[in-house]
C-alpha cells in the first residue's frame, strides 16, 4: 500500500511517521511500499507509546529485543521442522 | 465477559489513575506482542482491554456503573498484532540474528546449522512436494511415459524407467515449490506404487508365472504362446515335461541395473482334459507300464 493508505490505516499522523522512519523502527521495501506487516508493527508502537505508557527510547529497546526474540523464534522453527523431517 | 473491575484487579471505588495503572501493569505482561509464543495471551489481552477501555473512560463507566451498558459493550474488534507478521515467511527487514549469532560463531553442529539456515533464508529452496502415483505391473518391468494431474491442475509429466519396483521414489528436480531469491525450486517427489498382476511374481530381477499345458503338449512337447510384461512370446515345451517343470525365458524379466536383464521362468502344470475323456481312461486302463510306476518311491509313508 502506498504511504497514504498506511497512514489512513495506522492511525499514525505524516510528523510521526518522518520519525519512525528516521528512526528504522518502521523499514517499508525499495519502492516505498508499505505492507499489512508495517501496520500491525505501527499499532505495536502506538500501544507501547500509549496505553503502556513507554517512552520513545523504552521503544527502542523493546523493539530490538523483540526483533531479536523473532529472529530467534525463527531459528527454532526452522530447527524444529529440519528435526521433524529427519526424523 | 467477566466484571471488568474484576479483570482489572481493582475495587470499584478505584481512581482513574488506579486504573490506569492497574490496567498499565497488566498490559506489560499480557500484550500479544510481548508474549510471542502465548496463543492466550490475546484473549486474555482482549478482556483487559475491554475491561480498560470501559472503565478508562469516565463516561462509559459511569454508564456501566448505573447498570445502562453492560460489559459487553467495550468489546475491540479483532486485530492482526506484530507477531502474527513477524512469524510468517517471506520479506522480513526488521530480522535480528544478534540474538544468537554468539553460537554461530562457535565449531560445533549447531552452530553450523545457524550459519547455514541464515544464509539459506533469503535464498531458500523451495519445499518438496509429494506425490503418489500407481502404475501397472508390466509398466513397472518395461517403463512408461505417465501423466500426473496434480491438484491445482497442473500436469507432471513423469518417465517411469524400466524395472523400477514398489515404493520407489521418483525425484523430478526442479518441480517442486518455487523457492526465494535464486534458491531454485524444489523437487517433486513421486512415489510409485506398482499394482500387482496376480500372473507374475517378481523375485529380484527374475519373473515367474505359472502355465497350464495340456497332457498332450506334456507328453509330446510343442510349441506354445507366453505371455511376458512386454508381449506375448512363443516357447517351445519339450517332450515329457511335468508340473512344476520350470522353462527359462532369458532376458525376459526386470531390466538390471547397468545393464541386461534378468529372466523370466515359466513354471508349468498339467492340466487334464475336461470333461475327463472316455477315449483317454480306455487307454489308461490298459496302460500296465503306467500302473508300475509309482512316483510316490521315497516318500516316506
Amino acid at each position: 500500500m502506498t504511504r497514504q493508505e498506511f497512514l489512513a490505516r495506522s492511525g499514525v499522523v505524516t510528523e510521526t511517521l518522518e520519525v519512525w522512519l528516521e528512526q528504522r523502527w518502521l523499514i517499508p521495501d525499495e519502492t516505498a511500499n508499505f505492507s499489512d506487516r508495517e501496520v500491525a508493527r505501527a499499532r505495536l508502537i502506538l500501544d507501547l507509546k500509549g496505553d503502556l505508557g513507554v517512552n520513545d527510547e523504552g521503544i527502542d529497546v523493546i523493539l530490538h529485543l523483540l526483533d531479536q526474540l523473532h529472529g530467534v523464534r525463527r531459528i527454532l522453527a526452522q530447527l524444529r521442522d529440519d528435526v521433524g523431517r529427519d526424523a | 465477559m467477566s466484571n471488568p473491575y474484576e479483570v482489572l484487579g481493582v475495587a470499584p471505588t478505584a481512581s482513574a489513575d488506579d486504573i490506569r495503572t492497574a490496567f498499565r501493569k497488566l498490559a506489560k505482561k499480557l500484550h500479544p506482542d510481548l508474549n510471542p509464543g502465548d496463543k492466550s495471551a490475546e484473549a486474555r489481552f482482549k478482556e483487559l482491554a475491554g475491561a480498560y477501555d470501559l472503565l478508562g473512560d469516565p463516561e462509559k463507566r459511569r454508564r456501566f456503573d448505573a447498570g445502562e451498558i453492560d460489559a459487553t459493550g467495550a468489546e475491540r474488534p479483532q486485530q492482526h498484532y506484530y507477531r502474527d507478521y513477524a512469524a510468517a515467511d517471506g520479506r522480513d527487514p526488521y530480522a535480528e540474528a544478534s540474538g544468537f549469532a554468539d553460537f554461530a560463531d562457535t565449531d560445533d553442529v549447531f552452530a553450523d546449522f545457524l550459519r547455514r539456515t541464515r544464509s539459506a533464508r533469503a535464498n531458500r529452496r523451495g519445499q518438496d512436494l509429494h506425490y503418489r502415483l500407481a502404475i501397472e505391473f508390466a509398466e513397472s518391468i518395461a517403463g512408461a511415459d505417465k501423466r500426473l494431474t496434480l491438484p491445482d491442475g497442473d500436469i507432471l509429466d513423469v518417465k517411469i524407467p524400466p524395472g523400477l519396483v514398489d515404493g520407489q521414489v521418483l525425484r523430478l528436480r526442479g518441480k517442486g515449490a518455487p523457492g526465494a531469491g535464486s534458491g531454485g525450486a524444489g523437487d517433486a517427489l513421486i512415489e510409485v506404487e506398482v499394482l500387482a498382476d496376480p500372473r507374475f511374481a517378481r523375485d529380484g530381477d527374475d519373473l515367474t508365472i505359472d502355465v497350464p499345458i495340456s497332457l498332450s503338449e506334456a507328453v509330446l512337447g510343442g510349441r506354445i504362446r507366453v505371455p511376458t510384461p512386454t508381449g506375448e512370446v512363443t516357447m517351445m515345451v519339450p517332450k515329457g515335461s511335468n508340473t512344476g517343470t520350470t522353462l527359462r525365458l532369458k532376458g525376459k524379466g526386470a531390466p538390471l541395473r547397468g545393464g541386461g536383464h534378468g529372466d523370466q521362468f515359466v513354471r508349468l502344470s498339467v492340466v487334464l482334459p475336461k470333461p475327463p475323456d472316455p477315449e483317454l481312461e480306455a487307454f489308461v486302463a490298459g496302460w500296465t507300464r503306467g500302473k508300475d510306476f509309482n512316483p510316490r518311491e521315497g516318500v516316506a509313508s
